[in-house]
């Protein structure tokens, strides 16, 4: 029974070999996408779970609002890691990292920057799954200037992992003995770190200080700990430990801080959320959102759905043809369950095919789609796990289901009728058809929609007027290495030929450099009138070497006495200090300490800069405080030449000049720039690879549907041409049918489109609007698309000979 | 009204070359009622392609009202065919999703007779048909007969100089095919031209003239009258 079932199936590919392959092709292209974004997806979910106690570990938030500042950080107090552990009995262990940022390491002669550093507490291999492979991962990280490498840093730098006991040259100065080699951290790791340095290397982490937040806390519960309840704990607990620093640096308690309407608040994220729902000022490295896996998500179903469409319309559509075989069957006493088999047998086979194909083909194609999504995916053994149910199970759920309804429908054939020919109308009561259609078409037009909002989001991102001016400046990123000479390089270098300007600070809109500090409207210091900016030291260069304008007042002078007490505010600030006229105002700051008034310095508002941007362009613009300060964390160079390389040589040689042994490390701050929203654009761009795929699905569906109605309708056309039809007449018959539909699904998913968009772009708070010609756009590149798809087929058609379709007959 | 010379037609399937035509030469004037008979397979429905300009011949000449056919575009011969010819088919050949009147309503469209006049013409032709009352029906819904009617009806309602019929009895029983050749005389005798394919001798009689092929070449012409 079987073999006649497949050999049957076998037969009716091989005399439809155009309409097969426009099948298992469209479904196997929708496959190979589907599978794609599972890939992508379940890479996405995967995050931190390598570590086998995933499921009790948890990072410590802290949540504060000051007047009228609330800040969000993923970074909590020195001393809190082990507060927790002593005050809590559900707590099992706890660790702090903290970035190291960066580090100049000696191999042989050469000195190699490395950014990939971390001070981590002992206790990180307790809580974290990070397999030692050389050294006791109990006492690796105890002692000062201690460090674990990773195996492929340990190979990098002594060509083995056999390493303990062998020491690195940081920074010229700093010898740090290897403790350790651990493997290499998954991909799928919120913090990727290649140097984990010993924590008690670092003074600042004895420091018992609750006011100051620099440490990421990973806390491990206890089995069975209850979650709920120690997060609830967390308030009390921290109120015990900070009060009195409350209440010595604010002059307040800290129930009164909180009646005033600021909290100072702690929470838990489940490790396992840190990747997908994470996004808080001083992550250990750039997460993801799971809106995406969402909207991934929901394109994969779709795309899926559009090619088991395909695949419904086009064996219904044979029905017709196949009508007669039904009939001559169910004449010659086949059963109708024998025709169902037979049908579903056809189906799954297809099914079966595309699959293999679309397996093969993601495989194949799955180092292209690592490069364009930034991942590093890989199937392994391990992979079949998972791949071969989902295999098998797609293949049954998809054959079975799209082949089911043409299955029911043609068994359900009267053989009567058929050999009568009255059932030749196949193609013509077809209401599910044209909904199939519509549906596929309001998909492919909603995506179209999606794809170009987002694209122009993006577009708007990068080419926003920031309120400064990235191009043309190139950062030397370690002038701090310079120390007290850091000066005279900004004076050399702003001296060369080619250079507009330079400026010596770290505090840059492109940079992870972040510092606050209050300041208050009155010299009382009244937390009510009180500002908590981004307070950043900056030269008197700084503006002009930006690029950034001034709403009103003035730049920084050197030849301003005063200005060491002036200050530049951005518009964001005033208008949250509610400051009609800024100008000359003065705002106070604690020296810290004792809070009187005497320790407090007063500063006058010189000048008000244009808001600039400084983080995501996703958050509003916050306040920002710039005051003259010597700082040497980064000198930013305006630079104005069509032969950038000489300046750099020219640059590189002023440094060379002052320090022979320290490399210069450079970056371009449009370039710094665009890596800030790399992931952003990448998602971009799998945006319009899913598109494009899910709108070529659809058109190969329709291309085979047109083929169809020209095929059935082909007595139909040659009777219109002898009567007189033109071929442009018949084109545009067989044309609209078709196009009717697209323009139902334009009706349909416009609106929807248009209304989820909206949603989308309200997360950003600079976005661009939906103009009506983004629908129209879209709508007019369905239709002709749509249109050259149908056309192919009916100017085929058209142009037939009539005599002959009228033979067929 | 038709004078062709030599007429060739060749069909070339993968190996064989069949003949549908060798060099037939004939001439039809305005006003007759031509029959063409001949045994399965002699080349009648080619030819009556060829009249109807629905073919190309692959050799001779084939005059139309003293113009070279032979040699139109396929755009002049459609402008050509849809204001003279009318053709009928054994098989009817009518549209299935259109009612009677939407089929025959279809030429005047084709010509681009206004909307207006198209209703009077062919509720005229309906009348005379005798099928007026089955304007609104479907094809499915008529007997072989009726079918036919309308077919015929769809051929003049363009009034056309020409009429090319194939085997238009075929498919009817012999009342019907009686009703049907009344039909094509009557319209002969109202002055078109009238070329009919037929295996009836029965039918042929309505005819001028019979014109037997075999072949793809005439072998006899029986004058009637
Ligand atoms: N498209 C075609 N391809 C190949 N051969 C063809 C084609 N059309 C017709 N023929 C051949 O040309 C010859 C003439 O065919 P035609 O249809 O004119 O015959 P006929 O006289 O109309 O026959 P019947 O009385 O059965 O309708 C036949 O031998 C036929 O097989
Ligand atoms: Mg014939």
């Amino acid at each position: 029974m079987w073999k006649s079932y497949l050999t049957s199936a076998f037969r009716s590919f091989k005399n439809n070999r155009g309409f097969a392959a426009i099948n298992i092709l469209g479904l196997a292209l929708g496959l190979t996408a589907f599978l794609l974004i599972i890939f992508y997806v379940s890479d996405e979910l995967s995050y931190d779970r390598f570590n086998t106690k995933a499921d009790r570990i948890y990072r410590v938030n802290e949540d504060l609002k000051f007047g009228n500042n609330e800040v969000f950080y993923a970074v909590s107090m020195a001393p809190l890691a082990q507060a927790l552990k002593e005050d809590f009995p559900e707590v099992e262990n706890a660790v702090r990292l903290k970035n190291a940022w960066s580090a100049r390491i000696k191999k042989g002669d050469v000195t190699i920057r490395e950014n990939k550093l971390a001070f981590a507490d002992p206790s990180l291999f307790q809580v974290f799954t990070l397999p030692m492979i050389e050294g006791n991962a109990v006492t690796a990280l105890k002692e000062p200037n201690t460090v674990v490498l990773t195996e492929s840093t340990a190979r990098k730098y002594f060509n083995s992992t056999q390493v303990l006991g062998r020491t690195l040259l940081f920074d010229d100065h700093l010898n740090y003995k290897v403790t350790g080699v651990i493997r290499d951290l998954p991909k799928t790791s919120h913090f990727n770190f290649d140097f984990f340095l010993s924590m008690s290397s670092l003074e600042e982490s004895r420091e018992n200080k609750w006011l100051r937040s620099n440490f990421s806390t990973y806390v491990l519960l206890k089995e069975g700990a209850d979650v709920k309840q120690f997060e609830g704990a967390l308030n009390g607990f921290l109120q015990r430990h900070s009060g009195a620093e409350v209440q010595a640096e604010l002059k307040m308690t800290y129930s009164s801080f909180e009646k005033s309407g600021n909290y100072f608040r702690l929470n838990l994220i489940p490790l396992k959320d840190i990747h997908l729902k994470s996004n808080r000022t001083g992550e250990l490295g750039p997460n993801s959102t799971v809106q995406y896996v969402y909207i991934f998500s929901a394109i994969a179903f779709f795309i899926l759905l559009i090619a088991c469409v395909n695949f419904m319309n086009l064996a219904t559509a044979r029905s017709a043809n196949r009508a007669k075989e039904v009939g001559v069957r169910k004449v010659l006493g086949s059963s109708r369950s024998y025709l169902i088999a037979q049908f579903l047998t056809e189906s799954i086979l297809v099914t079966f095919m595309a699959a293999v194909l679309a397996f093969g083909a993601a495989l194949f194609l799955l180092p292209l789609f690592n490069q364009l999504s930034g991942k590093e995916m890989a199937v392994s053994a391990q992979s079949f796990i998972w791949l071969l149910p989902l295999f098998i199970g797609l293949v049954l759920l998809i054959g079975v289901s799209a082949g089911a309804y043409p299955a029911f429908f043609l068994s359900a054939f009267q053989p009567i009728q058929v050999l009568k020919g009255k059932l030749s109308t196949g193609f013509k009561a077809s209401g599910l058809r044209n909904f199939l259609v519509v549906f596929q078409f309001s998909i492919s037009i909603f995506l179209i929609i999606g794809t170009l909002v987002i694209y122009k989001q993006l577009n708007y991102i990068r080419t926003k007027n920031l309120g400064y001016n990235r191009d043309q400046v190139v950062i030397v990123q370690n002038s701090y290495e310079l120390n007290d000479q850091a000066k005279l390089f900004k004076q050399e270098v702003k001296r060369l030929p080619g250079v507009l300007n330079a400026t010596l600070t770290g505090y840059l809109p492109t940079s992870n450099w972040h510092n606050t500090a209050m300041f208050y409207k009155d010299a009382s210091l009244d937390s009510k009138r009180s500002l908590f900016p981004e307070t950043w030291g900056v030269d008197e260069d700084y503006i002009d070497a930006l690029g950034m304008t001034m709403a009103s007042g003035r730049s920084f002078s050197k030849d301003m006495l005063t200005d060491s007490s002036g200050i530049i505010i951005n518009e964001s600030a005033a208008k949250f200090l509610d400051l009609k006229e800024p100008l000359n105002k003065t705002l106070f700051k604690s020296n810290g300490g004792e809070r009187t008034e005497s320790n407090t310095k007063a500063y006058h508002i010189i000048g008000v800069v244009k808001d600039f941007n400084f983080s995501s362009l996703r958050d509003n613009i916050g306040p920002v405080v710039l005051f003259l300060d010597a700082n040497n964390g980064a000198l930013s160079i305006r630079v104005k030449t069509t032969d950038l390389k000489k300046v750099m040589a020219q640059i590189e040689q002023t440094w060379k000049s002052i320090s022979p042994n320290v490399p210069i490390s450079v970056s371009f701050m449009d370039q710094d720039f665009d890596a800030t929203y790399r992931s952003e654009q990448r998602i971009g761009r799998l945006f319009i690879l899913f598109t494009t795929l899910a709108i070529s699905i659809a058109c190969l569906g329709l291309f085979g549907l047109a083929a169809f109605a020209a095929e059935q309708r082909s007595k139909e056309i040659g009777i219109r041409k002898i009567l007189g039809a033109s071929v442009p007449v018949i084109v545009r018959m067989l044309s609209v049918d078709f196009l009717k539909l697209v323009v139902l699904a334009i009706v349909i998913a416009s609106p929807l489109a248009w209304f989820l968009m909206y949603k989308w772009l309200q997360d950003f708070a600079y976005r661009v609007q939906i103009q009506w010609w983004i629908i129209a756009i879209a709508g007019i590149a369905a239709l002709l698309i749509a249109f050259l798809t149908i056309s192919f087929q009916s100017v085929k058609a058209a142009l037939s000979n009539p005599v002959k379709s009228l033979r067929s007959e | 009204m038709i004078k062709i010379t030599d007429l060739e037609k060749f069909y070339r399937t993968e190996e064989v070359e069949t003949i549908a035509l060798n060099k037939l030469s004939m001439e039809i004037n305005t006003g007759e009622f031509v029959a063409i008979m001949g045994p399965s397979g002699c080349g009648k429905s080619t030819l009556l392609n060829i009249l109807g300009m629905l073919d190309d011949p692959d050799g001779g000449s084939y005059m139309f009202n003293g113009a070279e056919i032979a040699h139109f575009t396929e755009r002049k011969r459609a402008n050509l065919r849809k204001h003279n010819l009318g053709f009928v088919f054994q098989s009817f050949n009518l549209i299935d999703e259109l009612t009677v009147f939407e089929n025959v309503e279809l030429p005047l469209i084709y010509t681009k007779v206004p909307a207006k006049e198209r209703l009077s013409r062919v509720e005229a032709v309906l009348e005379k048909m005798q099928i007026m009352h089955r304007r609104n029906h479907y094809p499915q819904q008529l007997s072989g007969g009726q079918q036919q009617r309308v077919a015929i009806a769809r051929a003049v309602v363009n009034n056309p100089k020409l009429i090319l019929a194939d085997e238009p009895t075929g498919n009817l029983d012999s009342s019907n095919g009686n009703d049907v050749m009344e039909l094509l005389t009557d319209l002969n005798e109202q002055g078109t031209t009238i070329i009919m394919v037929t295996h009836s001798e029965h039918d042929a009689r309505y005819s001028h003239r019979i014109i037997r092929l075999l072949d793809g070449q005439t072998v006899l012409e029986n004058i009637l009258i």
